[in-house]
């Protein structure tokens, strides 16, 4: 299969997976193990690729998350998102997909605009958010963050879909951007 | 494009020894709200889309009317929710109240505090009202002079301008401007007549400068007696 569809499987008991999607190998993994240090109820699964479409020979659960990872510094992973971006399903935008843009901290390396990514989230009306993930606390607030997105994602936290969420962390950023 | 490798980086955390019965608990709320999202999936599934092709800016627009939509929805939900946990808040402590009547002294002191206090503000609502009508009626008092003085003002210029312009037109009238031709003759008749007096004085080759009558006469000529 080419295109990732959300509906494909079913889901699994107390599982949730999440899929990050990005170039920085070191960094994602260093995410991933942030991510499952954090205390959570349902059993965590984390994915690392480096772009899609995932090869189909592997047996693998419902994905319920997908982040892409942005490097600021480098346009390739920029690229390289875009690109995958083409093989996920539209129903996957309903929520379950996230941005993540790193390296924001140094100003002088940054060759893509943050404006870019901005509206690269803002057309598939999905959230960014922004972490220097080279830095440990502030990787472990995003792990935490990325932890809760998925159990909402999942369907773990009763009352909260991942729609309702979507509207949450709908900025006023983002508003205005919308206005201009 | 050759097979991007994937890493399932999978290290499930230790089990954090739950109680079965709230680990059951908890599977059934989650496997409930997945039911619903797939419900909720199902219901979206049967709305046709439309097949004709609809620019960018038309499909945006639709989006926002739609997550309008969405927001108002939840904004309804979140009031009727507030208004029912309101109700039941009210019926459980008139329940409790009813039940018991010596325990219930906090609740009662809270309650009289509230009516006081409630009390308080309307007395003060009540005169910071009266207060308010009392500077309408000022505001409203000083607006009638200021229209008054404003139309005195009014008349005073209008009666200025009248008088001016009668000045104006009294200059212009025909009966000054005859009156000004006849000044005007009757000077230039008393300087030909000069004229005439002073050469016959020179004429008579009489001493002028000794006489001082005389020398007035000659000497008065030169003023130019048309330039009155």
């Amino acid at each position: 299969m080419s295109v990732l569809r959300w509906q494909d499987q079913l889901p699994g008991l107390n599982a949730a997976t999440i899929l990050l999607v990005g170039t920085e190998d070191a960094l994602l993994q260093q995410l991933a193990d942030s991510m499952l240090k954090e205390d959570c109820a349902s059993n965590l699964k984390v994915h690392l690729a480096h772009s899609l479409p995932l090869p189909s020979s592997v047996n693998r659960p419902r994905i319920d998350l997908i982040v892409f990872v942005v490097n600021l510094h480098s346009k390739y992973s920029l690229q390289n998102v875009e690109e995958s971006l083409h093989h996920v399903d539209a129903t996957f935008f309903l929520g379950k997909v996230g941005f993540l843009a790193t390296g924001a901290g140094r100003e002088s390396h940054c060759s893509i605009h943050r404006n870019t990514v901005l509206k690269l989230a803002q057309a598939y009306r999905s959230p960014l958010l922004f972490c220097d993930l080279e830095v440990e606390s502030f990787r472990v607030t995003m792990a935490q963050r990325l932890v809760r997105m998925l159990q909402v994602c999942a369907g773990h936290v009763p009352g909260v879909s991942a729609l309702n969420l979507l509207s949450l962390m709908r900025s006023s950023e983002s508003l205005f951007l919308e206005d201009l | 494009m050759e097979p991007p490798p994937e890493e399932p980086a999978a290290a499930e955390p230790a089990d954090s020894g739950e109680d079965p019965m709230t680990l059951l608990l908890r599977l059934r709320a989650q496997t409930q709200q997945q039911l619903l999202e797939y419900k909720s999936l199902v219901d979206a599934n049967e709305e046709k889309t439309p097949e004709e092709i609809i620019p960018e800016k038309q499909i945006e627009t639709k989006i926002e009317d739609l997550e309008n939509e969405i927001e108002e929805v939840k904004i309804a939900f979140e009031m009727k929710k507030l208004a029912l946990d309101r109700m039941q808040l009210s019926t459980a402590l008139r329940k409790k109240l009813e039940k018991s009547n010596v325990q219930t002294s906090e609740l009662m002191d809270n309650m009289k505090h509230i009516l006081e206090l409630n009390r308080i503000i309307m007395k003060s609502q009540q005169e910071s009202w009266n207060l308010e009508n009392k500077l309408l009626d000022v505001k409203k008092k000083r607006f009638e002079l200021k229209r008054a003085s404003e139309s005195k003002f009014l008349e005073i210029q209008t009666e200025k301008n009248k008088q001016k312009d009668d000045l104006d037109s009294m200059e212009n009238s025909d009966k000054i401007k005859t009156l000004q031709q006849k000044l005007q003759t009757e000077i230039q008749i008393t300087t030909v007549i000069q004229h005439v007096f002073q050469n016959l004085i020179l004429g008579s080759k009489v001493n002028w400068a000794e006489d001082s009558a005389l020398k007035e006469t000659v000497l008065q000529l030169e003023k130019n007696l048309t330039m009155i």
